[in-house]
């Protein structure tokens, strides 16, 4: 009768964290970003040339990426530029990165603390940059880094970008 | 009046609720240590693959050596912090490189088919193996050091 007793103890052990964990899962899935990505792995994954990268980059601007040094297109929507370039401006990327905002929901924007700012209405440099769908739909908020020789080496959705530029300088920093 | 049988058995289950609490605050510990709102993803993924690593491991070292093994609860803590380790790298300002699978795959188990919902299956799997083999061995309570895993790795006695 003991070792009955104890199996099921050991029973419940296990169903208590099937249950338990199995609705923090869910809890957690429920809780996900309408900008987030539809598959999580692929978003913020932190390591270069991931899945079919590196590929070369689509022109934003004249003169955009830069020749010869790190380029940084992020992709943010009209209506949060303002606290981008408030975090641009105290930012410090390593390597002097080329910063370019593409403000993909309206015909343009105005940001001094980037290089360049153009407008992606039509959203088509999301998608020649490979930007992937956000869960809620809509424009793409993520940015890509871009190397000296013109090829993507890291592409991201990141609705926080604007909170996380230090995870973006990790990337610039990790560009061979 | 409490009888000294009943009396062991409550303070064993109270330090075994002390190490649960123990590893709570540490697992949510390690959750805060990731910036960023989709840090729930990596958590999980890294949870459920360091702790099933660490129930085989727990598992195949209770079949050797006949006997639970001691503290249950830090084997697995152990392994996810092993599996995690990029992401203190990261957050210190290294980026993640293949290589970096060696921490228990820390880069590649993001993309296995399924994604959480697979480890999820594996760590349910790698605990209910666990716990099948406590119920064939002997629990750990010989060792007064480390008595306080008896209750949960009890097997027969």
């Amino acid at each position: 009768m003991r070792g009955l007793r104890l199996d099921r103890r050991l029973a419940v052990i296990w169903l208590l964290a099937a249950v338990g964990l199995g609705l923090l899962l869910v809890a957690a899935r429920l809780a996900r970003d309408p900008l987030d990505d539809r598959d999580p792995a692929w978003q913020r994954p932190g390591f270069l040339d991931a899945g079919e990268l590196p590929v070369p980059a689509p022109q934003v601007a004249p003169g955009v990426p830069a020749d010869g040094r790190p380029t940084v297109v992020i992709f943010e929507r009209a209506d949060r530029l303002a606290q981008l370039c408030r975090a641009l401006k105290g930012a410090a990327l390593p390597g002097r990165p080329a910063t370019a905002v593409v403000v993909v929901d309206a015909t343009t924007g105005r940001c001094d603390a980037a290089g360049t700012v153009v407008g992606d209405p039509e959203r088509a440099l999301a998608r020649s940059y490979g930007l992937r769908p956000t869960r809620g739909g809509g424009p793409p908020v993520g940015y890509a880094v871009v190397d000296g020789g013109g090829a993507i080496r890291y592409r991201t959705l990141d609705p926080a970008v604007a909170d996380q530029l230090a995870e973006v300088g990790t990337m610039v920093a990790a560009l061979p | 009046m409490t009888t000294p049988v009943a009396a062991e058995g409550a303070g064993r289950a109270l330090r075994l609720c002390l190490w649960c609490v123990v590893a709570v605050v540490a697992e949510v510990g390690l959750y805060a240590s990731y910036r960023g709102h989709d840090a729930r993803f990596h958590w999980f993924t890294h949870f459920f693959v360091g702790a099933s690593f660490a129930l085989v491991v727990m598992a195949v070292v209770a079949l050797r050596r006949r006997r639970a093994v001691p503290v249950p609860l830090v084997w697995p803590f152990i392994a996810h912090v092993v599996a995690m380790f990029p992401d203190f790298l990261f957050a210190a300002g290294i980026a993640h490189q293949r290589w970096m699978d060696v921490f228990l795959g820390h880069i590649s188990t993001h993309f296995v088919p399924g994604r959480n919902l697979t480890w999820f299956v594996v760590f349910l799997l790698a605990l209910g193996f666990y716990l099948a083999v406590l119920g064939r061995v002997s629990p750990v309570q010989e060792d007064p050091d480390q008595r306080f895993t008896g209750s949960v790795t009890g097997g027969r006695s």
